[in-house]
């Protein structure tokens, strides 16, 4: 009894050591989310509204749309040889902090519900 | 002997030099989108871009919003679909229907909406 007791024990620490590094997944832990947009701000610019045209806004932009690209980068489906140097370094917990923070910015970017569609 | 070769290095410069004017010149002039014919080719981008909040049925997330994205970005993106190298499968079927003129148009168009922290 003790000794499966003890090994249930050893087990779940096992486990939990393992979900803890999953969720760093090679990221950079202790950054903050500014510290982590610093290298975005080099083309989106430093409030994610890109001044330069061949640069998307990210600013203002649906979050879970934005971390889904960004996984697509990290996985190989989306491919653009900038962005996959960048999105290496990231863990999941980084790109969705990431994706909230520039959701969150005022953007130019709007729904097209809001305009005229057609003639 | 120096003399003759500063010349031709310079002489390559210049041509160098013309040869990226003419570039760009070219690259702009196909530029020029065309917002007015764009309105008229975003009506089936409406059907899922055009309500807000609007989820993706699989994989699930927002339809990202379009309204004010950056011309050249907007070409890059329909052309990717286009050619095949994004996957989504709607995007790509719209893409393929497109030439490169209703790409330049219909970013002419969006591009030219969108307000300030219209968003927020």
């Amino acid at each position: 009894m003790k000794h499966t007791i003890r090994r249930v024990t050893s087990i779940s620490l096992t486990l939990f050591a393992a979900s803890v590094f999953a969720a760093e997944g090679g990221g950079a832990p202790g950054k903050t989310v500014e510290d982590l947009a610093k290298p975005c701000a080099a083309c989106h610019g430093a409030d994610g509204n890109s001044t330069n045209a061949q640069y998307p806004r990210i600013a203002g932009q649906y979050h879970d749309y934005l971390a889904r690209a960004l996984q697509e980068y990290k996985s190989g489906d989306r491919k653009n040889a900038i962005m996959a140097g960048f999105v290496n370094t990231l863990s999941d917990s980084d790109i969705d902090k990431l994706a909230r923070y520039y959701a969150e910015k005022p953007s130019k970017l709007d729904d097209l519900a809001h305009y005229e569609q057609g003639d | 002997m120096t003399r003759i070769l500063l010349a031709r290095s310079m002489k390559l410069a210049l041509l160098a030099a013309s040869t990226c004017i003419a570039i760009t010149a070219t690259a702009q002039d196909a530029a020029k989108g065309d917002a007015k014919a764009g309105l008229a080719l975003v009506y089936t981008c409406g059907g899922c871009h055009g309500v807000t909040g609007y989820h993706n049925a699989y994989p699930n997330y927002h339809v990202p919003r379009i309204a004010g994205q950056n011309y050249e970005y907007l070409i890059a993106a329909l052309t990717e679909y286009k050619k095949g190298e994004r996957a989504h499968p709607t995007m790509r079927a719209q893409g393929e229907s497109m030439s490169d003129e209703d790409i330049r148009n219909i970013a002419a168009y969006l591009s030219s909406l969108g307000t300030p922290g219209s968003t927020k």
